[in-house]
């Protein structure tokens, strides 16, 4: 018998989707094995290379996982005092070398481990264990040596140096407590898909590129003090997507119901959001750095202070935050932006915008304008900045508008575009830049060391003053919040006085939900959901 | 045959060398990027990258790539270790689901349309029009249209998630077709003036006869070579639609490896490119021996 060519077409044909339609149905595993009465969906921005928060260091893995575990303390989003988490209470001797905390009693991981001295100490030895190569719980660390289990309940850590920071650290999902048990089941590079804590939420499941599911855990009875019981309105389970390659996306899955909350939408999308009842937006200021460009004091003509200070009050920031962020963000004034830690009032509205007084100093310096070509000039050439400009969070458009305001008080800048912060650190290191575009987030303003230490590694402005390094020194090494309050008010202030940077807008994470949604609201690091005090509307 | 073997071999070590060295070209790597912003000293990221062997000369990471290749090891990812090949395989399922229907949508489609356009009846004209447009429009452009007709405007289907194919499927589908059926248009024109289709019709065999029993038959073997080809430019759409369309799948992971500069999990996705091609070539040779006799 002979077959037509074409039936044989058809015969491949319908092979081809055989195995296709098998391979869907392998790739969709069984997920109803509970009746779920309130699930959402929350669509997150990024894949994280790993969800492991003790291995990994991006903050979205935190937003489902910070539901997943608790942390010895944890910092209230209001107060942001630091309140008892997995630990009851803490001590710090004298010298701030040795931390002593009680442990809470009774408390189980989800797979039944109960939890005690011996399971903190064997998360801080996978955290510091270098075969793990953690990208950032161990690094928060900071000088810790190692610890002492006292007794069942009872367990000190201990450093090489005061650190100020490290209850700080300790409250972040970074060195949230994972149960032994799984740690010791699960390889490091498998654990991810395995996570098992003793948070409001446990892990179902994890399919790369697809989703990662949670599950609320009945049994949770020691939140701290901001976390509110569960009602039946409590949702129950959340399944998180990946809205990560196009962001216009976001706001469409929103308004189509396809998420229930999702962050970072764009401004534009964000604004025209506002017209959409079934739709609630909560801009989040995130603590940290804001949009800023450092100015570096070793490079003519930013080495000049009344330069710099002409480049901050020439810029027209409400016109910025206007046009590039629809006005969905604070003006950042110093250093910190206004939901960090010890932010001070005292910088707010320092140089204000003020093209006259710009062109005055620029002019008292020495550069006008000798050729009536618009720009002031200096030895016969007009004078000019370059800006190493990161391809990200808006800053090419900021930059686009800096160079139509500079022009105005006669300075040309020239833009120096970078794709990755590899990139544009081996720009700096080139140290051919004027300024440079940066943005970095954190509640305690020991990062500053970083940035502002005469020896910082980011110390990008080159700035280098004794009094300063003393200051941020004490200010991370002192238990003393006043006497850090007081410090960091000085650091703000040198900063500003000294215009080592031009400030622009406190970061904002623009969340939108869906307005049947009640209690959404994001812990004292901005970026995380309080998912335990999620609830549906009663209709 | 063995002549065969050492082009597919040579194909695929051509492809592993360039995205090795177009990968160790541009500056920095996956660590670099992941620990600048985490507070981890100079000295602590070069102690890590020398732990992955990072800071060996280019060309020793060359021959470590190629030996592991050679015992089909992949290598890990910088980022999390997880074996590149599970990686992949656990990446794969949705993508080859994608690729697949929308092979069968620009099929389907490029043989519709091509043999319409060829001819000179009611709707030919129509049909060269949305070849053109086909064949032009890129998967971005044609993709965000079709997100914002049918899922925002109508409503009828998702933009996004795994378990829609329909719309994307639908639209690197159309964009495979205009190739395809640029060819089969170009076949069924050429065959219209062979003698024997003069005969055919003279015998008095209905129009659509003709059509179906000599002319297409007769056309469609060239064809099937095009499809093989269209295979292969699908394994590029497919990084494009998941990305669009929000699927999971391996042209999502290569774009955010790229980004991340997570070398091994490019090199294997690149690899696994190259192996596809060539075997998907070889399929349209044993295509054309089951469709042609003559062969």
């Amino acid at each position: 018998m002979r077959i037509s060519p074409v039936v044989r077409v058809c015969l491949l044909v319908s092979l081809f989707v055989a195995i296709s339609c098998s391979s869907r149905v392998q790739s969709a595993p069984s997920e109803q094995t509970f009746v779920a009465h309130h699930p959402i969906v929350y669509g997150l921005t990024l894949q994280p290379s790993t969800f492991d928060p003790q291995i990994g260091s991006s903050s979205e893995l935190g937003i489902p996982l910070r539901s997943v575990y608790d942390t010895l303390v944890y910092r209230d989003p209001t107060t942001k005092q630091f309140v008892p988490g997995l630990a009851t209470s803490w001590s710090i001797s004298p010298d701030g070398l040795t931390y002593t905390f009680a442990l809470r009693q009774g408390v189980k991981f989800h797979d039944g481990t109960p939890f005690n001295a011996q399971a903190v100490a064997a998360n801080l030895d996978r955290i510091t264990n270098p075969m793990n190569a953690s990208q950032k719980a161990v690094f928060l660390l900071g000088p810790y040596t190692g610890y002492k289990i006292v007794d069942d309940y009872t367990i000190q850590l201990q450093l090489s140096a005061p650190y100020s920071p490290l209850l700080d650290s300790l409250s972040q999902v970074y060195l949230g407590i994972a149960s032994p048990t799984a740690l010791s089941q699960y390889s490091v590079e498998r654990y991810q898909f395995h996570q098992v804590g003793t948070g409001p939420f446990e892990m179902l499941e994890y399919v790369p590129g697809d989703h990662l599911t949670i599950r609320r855990n009945f049994d949770y009875a020691w939140g701290p003090s901001f976390y509110t019981p569960s009602t039946p309105d409590s949702v129950d389970e959340i399944t998180f997507k990946f809205y990560d390659t196009d962001e216009s996306a976001r706001a469409t899955a929103l308004e189509n119901k396809d998420v229930d909350i999702v962050g970072e939408l764009l401004p534009v999308d964000a604004r025209s959001l506002t017209a959409n009842s079934d739709v609630e937006l909560l801009p989040t200021v995130i603590p940290g750095q804001p949009l800023q460009f450092m100015m570096n004091t070793k490079r003519f003509p930013t080495n000049t202070l009344a330069v710099r200070q002409a480049l901050i009050y020439g810029t027209n920031r409400d016109a910025i935050i206007d046009a590039v962020f629809q006005r969905f963000s604070p003006v950042a004034w110093g250093p910190l932006s206004s939901a960090t830690e010890f932010y001070s009032q005292d910088v707010v509205n320092s140089y204000a915008f003020d093209p006259q007084k710009a062109k005055s100093l620029l002019a008292s310096a020495g550069y006008t304008d000798t050729n009536n070509d618009g720009y002031v000039d200096f030895g016969g050439a007009n004078l000019e900045v370059n800006v190493i400009t990161p391809n990200w969070g808006e800053i090419p458009e900021v930059v686009q508008l800096l160079q139509d305001q500079w022009r105005d008080i006669g300075i040309k800048l020239d833009i120096d575009p970078v794709p990755s912060a590899t990139i544009l650190n081996q720009h700096v290191q080139q140290g051919q830049y004027n300024l440079v575009a940066w943005y970095d987030f954190g509640l305690d303003p020991a990062f500053l060391n970083r940035y502002f230490l005469s020896n910082g590694a980011s110390n990008w402005t080159g700035y280098s003053d004794a009094n300063l390094d003393a200051e941020l020194n004490q200010a991370a090494a002192s238990t003393d919040d006043n006497a850090r309050a007081s410090l960091y008010n000085q650091v703000q202030r040198t900063i500003m006085e000294q215009a080592l940077i031009l400030p622009i807008r406190d970061y904002v994470n623009l969340n939108g939900s869906r307005s049947d949604l009640d209690g959404l609201s994001y812990d004292a690091y901005g970026w995380f959901p309080l998912l335990n005090n999620l609830k549906v509307k009663s209709s | 045959m063995i002549g065969k073997v050492v082009t597919t071999l040579a194909v695929i070590w051509l492809a592993a060398t360039l995205a090795f060295f177009a990968l160790h070209i541009l500056p920095g790597d996956a660590i670099q990027g992941e620990l600048l912003g985490s507070g981890a000293s100079a000295d602590e990221i070069a102690q890590r990258r020398a732990a992955l062997g990072l800071d060996a000369p280019v060309l020793v990471q060359y021959e470590n790539y190629l030996l592991g290749l050679l015992r089909g090891d992949l290598g890990v990812s910088l980022l999390n270790g997880q074996p590149v090949t599970e990686v992949i395989g656990e990446q794969l399922a949705p993508t080859v689901a994608l690729a697949v229907t929308a092979l069968l949508v620009a099929t389907i489609l490029g043989l519709g349309l091509g043999t319409l356009a060829a001819l000179d009846i009611y709707g030919s004209r129509s049909a060269r029009l949305v070849l053109d447009v086909a064949l032009s429009a890129p998967i971005y452009w044609t993709g965000t249209l079709a997100i914002y007709i049918f899922a925002v405007r109508l409503n009828w289907l998702p933009s996004s998630g795994s378990t829609n194919l329909v719309l994307p499927a639908g639209v690197l589908g159309f964009s495979a077709a205009g190739g395809i059926g640029q060819v089969v248009r170009a076949n069924v024109r050429e065959t219209l003036a062979f003698d024997f289709v003069r005969t055919a019709r003279a015998k008095g065999l209905s129009e659509a006869r003709v059509i179906a029993r000599h002319v297409l038959r007769a056309s469609l073997l060239p064809a099937v070579t095009v499809i093989a080809l269209q295979a292969g430019f699908l394994l590029g759409g497919v990084v494009i639609t998941e990305s669009l369309f929000i699927r999971p799948g391996i042209g999502r992971v290569l774009l955010n490896a790229t980004l991340k500069q997570d070398y091994p999990v490019v090199q294997g996705i690149v690899v696994l490119g190259a192996v596809v091609y060539t075997l998907l070539n070889a399929t349209a040779d044993v295509a054309y021996r089951l469709l042609d006799p003559r062969v």
